[in-house]
């Protein structure tokens, strides 16, 4: 069905060295950044769900403000700070892997927050009241917490990964597109659509999107085994 | 067990003001009155979920436990929910065979109905011994059967374990049912206490009359 | 269910795709009908390529090797004492640039060895040179040292034209197995390129724009390496082309010069795309309209010829895609052009 089917089979049938190194970059960053981000932002989330303090309402707003944040606006401020003349240009990590994970990282964690916020403030309230009614200490009643979390923390990071994956703005300002070094997929479409190679592009687009079904799929098992 | 005088304000109303309260250990007080009288929010502030205005605890140096009007049901099976309040499979059974859900026991509490959540609530709650026990009208979920068994439960409980029972109802057959000693609130305010048969019988107030009488009694 | 809904999206998507697909297919496969008709008359002598592939592409070059199209290339070393400025214009002092590296580089390419390899780069694969040397060109005899731990990442700032003639890709490799050097291309539009040198990003960079190069070293950022009397090491040129369908309805194969080409089309508003996105071809095309026209980069110039002139702001290789579809003019570079007809009119 489709030149780019069959353009897309091609590729991965010769294991073209370039198109796998592109691969493994775009696992290393996505995978990387979604797990940090999920790390910083699950724990923040289920904090600023569950507990009341000064500051708070002022944090969620800011919180809100960077999931609306624009990729390449993310991109553009650490290209800035991390540029040859930017205040942070000593540990020379401008088109590195690990600033890219770094932009994504930023990118994605207030989305991980604001949905683990949403759903701990509407869980617990009632939870609390129920445990503390049964006399269970803070540490009991946030391991009875986190439990009830556990469906949602795949949730969150299902949506954190595709944002990983299919964010392009961030990735090649803070990236560069360097080939053999921090060239991804989005970036390697952007490149071929820009040279006019669609059909190269969509076949990209194909196992891309190939890669984050697989993903996908083997989460949602575990997400459908842990709701049972 | 002695509670002391309490206010407690919303948004500069005061929703509930309470004197005193004797509250014996061994007997079930029942707090009955009609919805919005301050029944739930006197639960909340005995049990300290909620503070007065007086910002301190009106009960001091007793073990309290507290079953909420809706229990949140933990993610995990039936008995494992019940199990959290104390690991004592052997009692876990007991109590689910007095209210007839043993055989929900390793379902997932999530899916229990509203009466099964609520005969599973009270099984947690009286897995643990406590020297006073507030029950937010524990069966207002359950149908007649279940009722008169959780009833049926909770007074031998009480008995047994000689604890201070508090039982938030607006059943008044089932304060008659149950209780030792009922309490009347109505707009926030005590308006009459006493012994159940007598309170019930011959109030006092014109006030506790009337809403015995609309509840055709 | 959750599970179920999830699958049928992504499925759904993936149709969807496919189905983009397919219409971005018959870019290839319906050009051949219009093709047919004109491949019978005799194509330009001087394009065999086209001949060749005349069943596929229809669109073929009807002027180059005109002086006022030529196309210099030129390296210049990035200079680490420049006077780096942050965001902020605050002047910074310790801008770290490999220059042993950049120099290394250069000295390579314009060595026997690199001259050889640019100057016969494209005859195995298009029939024909994509590159010339230039006369008085600088030579580099000096010896490269080997990369150390320091040395040893050189970062190159080039134009995505430069990239997609697949020189680089072609030369570097071969740079990087000798010394042990590993070059990062930065690959972008002109001014992004060159920008990205300005923020201390680049230890030198290749780019074919004399006016934004003169304006790089009249700024201080570049610097003359020992051995060269200039910062501008203008070492390879090629041509423009100027492209249309091959049944030239505008008559440019046999106007005078290419400024007459450029007028003829614009008298007949013949289509024609252009880049529009300030990179060194499009810089290119705006000095070859007629000066009547008033067409700069500005959207405001040309508001009055948008009937025939095509502002696409994009790369190369998709607005030959236009050209093609649209049986439009266009300017490019040649290299690109030909890695397009060689790949079927879809690049790649």
């Amino acid at each position: 069905m489709g030149s780019s089917i069959q353009k897309a089979i091609e590729l991965i049938l010769s294991a073209d060295p370039e198109l796998l190194n592109i691969l493994a970059t775009t696992a290393r960053v996505c995978l990387t950044s979604s797990i940090l981000a999920l790390v910083i932002g699950v724990p923040l989330g289920i904090l600023f769900g569950a507990e009341r303090f000064p500051g708070r309402r002022v944090l969620l707003v800011l919180n809100r403000t960077l999931i609306g944040m624009p990729p390449v606006v993310c991109g553009l401020l650490f290209y800035m700070l991390f540029s040859g003349v930017g205040p942070f240009r000593h540990l020379h990590l401008l088109f590195t892997v690990k600033l890219m994970i770094l932009a994504q990282v930023v990118l994605i964690t207030p989305i991980i927050i604001g949905i683990m916020e949403t759903f701990v403030a509407d869980t617990a309230p009632a939870l609390r009241e129920t445990a503390r009614g049964l006399g269970f200490g803070r540490i009991k009643e946030y391991r009875l917490l986190i439990n009830e979390c556990l469906y949602s923390i795949f949730s969150a990071y299902l949506l954190s990964f595709a944002r990983a994956i299919a964010e392009v703005g961030a990735v090649a300002m803070v990236g560069g597109a360097i080939a053999w070094k921090t060239n991804v997929m989005t970036t390697a479409i952007m490149m071929y659509t820009n040279r006019g190679s669609f059909t190269l592009g969509i076949a990209l687009g194909l196992i891309l999107l190939t890669l984050s079904l697989l993903v996908n799929v083997v989460l949602s098992l575990m997400q459908g085994r842990l709701s049972r | 067990m002695k509670t002391t005088a309490f206010t407690k304000t919303y948004n500069r109303r005061v929703v509930l003001y309470l004197p005193e309260l004797e509250l014996p250990k061994g007997k079930i007080t029942a707090v009955i009155g009609p919805n919005g009288s301050g029944k739930s929010t006197f639960a909340k502030i005995l049990a300290g979920i909620e503070r007065s205005d007086e910002k301190k605890p009106i009960l001091s140096g007793v073990k309290v436990g507290y079953l909420p009007q809706k229990s949140f049901p933990f993610r995990m099976s039936t008995e494992k929910n019940i199990l959290q309040n104390g690991n004592d499979p052997a009692r876990a059974r007991e109590l689910m065979h007095a209210l007839g859900i043993e055989a929900l026991a390793g379902q997932s509490a999530k899916k229990l109905s509203g009466g099964e959540t609520a005969r599973m609530a009270l099984c947690r709650i009286l897995m643990s011994r406590y020297d006073l026990l507030i029950l937010d009208e524990p069966t207002t979920a359950m149908d007649m059967e279940s009722t008169l068994a959780a009833e049926k439960l909770i007074r031998n409980i009480c008995r047994e374990q000689d604890c201070a029972l508090v039982l938030i109802t607006h059943s008044i057959s089932q304060a008659k049912r149950i209780s030792d000693r009922v309490l009347v609130l109505q707009r926030g305010e005590l308006i009459e206490q006493g012994d159940v048969q007598k309170v019930l019988l011959t109030p006092r107030s014109e006030e506790t009359r009337r809403f015995l009488d609309f509840y055709g009694l | 269910m959750k599970k179920t809904v999830s699958l049928l999206l992504a499925l759904v998507m993936i149709f969807a795709l496919c189905a983009c697909g397919q219409a971005a297919a018959p870019v290839a496969t319906e050009a051949p009908a219009p093709a047919e008709a004109p491949a019978e008359e005799p194509a330009p002598a001087e394009e065999p390529a086209a001949e060749a592939d005349a069943l596929v592409v229809d669109t073929c070059i009807l002027k180059e090797a005109d002086d006022a199209m030529i196309n210099n290339y030129s390296l210049l070393a990035v200079n680490p004492e420049a006077p780096w400025v942050d965001a902020d214009g605050n002047p910074v002092s310790d801008v770290t640039i490999n220059t042993v590296g950049a120099a290394a580089l250069i000295n390579w390419l314009l060595s026997e060895e690199g001259q050889d390899l640019a100057a016969n780069y494209g005859f195995d694969q298009y029939g024909e040179y994509l590159f010339y040397l230039k006369d008085g060109r600088p030579v580099s005899t000096a010896e490269i040292p080997a990369a150390t731990e320091e040395t040893r990442i050189i970062r190159l700032s080039t134009t995505t034209s430069v990239n997609d003639s697949g020189l680089l890709g072609y030369l570097l490799p071969i740079f990087e197995e000798k010394y042990g050097y590993e070059v990062e291309v930065y690959s972008a539009g002109t001014g992004k390129s060159i920008a990205n040198a300005k923020m201390g990003n680049a230890d030198l960079i290749l780019v074919h724009s004399k006016k934004q190069e003169e304006a790089f070293i009249e700024e201080g950022f570049s610097c003359v390496l020992d051995g060269m009397d200039t910062e501008r090491l203008n070492w390879m040129y090629n041509y423009f082309v100027l492209c249309g369908p091959s049944a030239d309805p505008a008559g440019v194969k046999d106007a005078a010069d290419v400024k007459a080409a450029f007028q003829a089309i614009a008298d007949g508003k013949f289509p024609f795309i252009s880049r529009g996105d300030g990179s060194g071809t499009h810089t290119k095309e705006l000095s070859l309209w007629p000066e009547d026209l008033g067409i700069t980069a500005e959207a405001e110039s040309f508001k009055d010829y948008t009937d025939w002139y095509i502002s696409a702001n994009t790369g190369m290789g998709a607005c030959l895609v236009m050209a093609e579809e649209m049986g439009a003019y266009i300017l490019t570079d040649k290299a690109t052009f030909l890695t397009f007809v060689a790949n079927d009119g879809v690049m790649g």
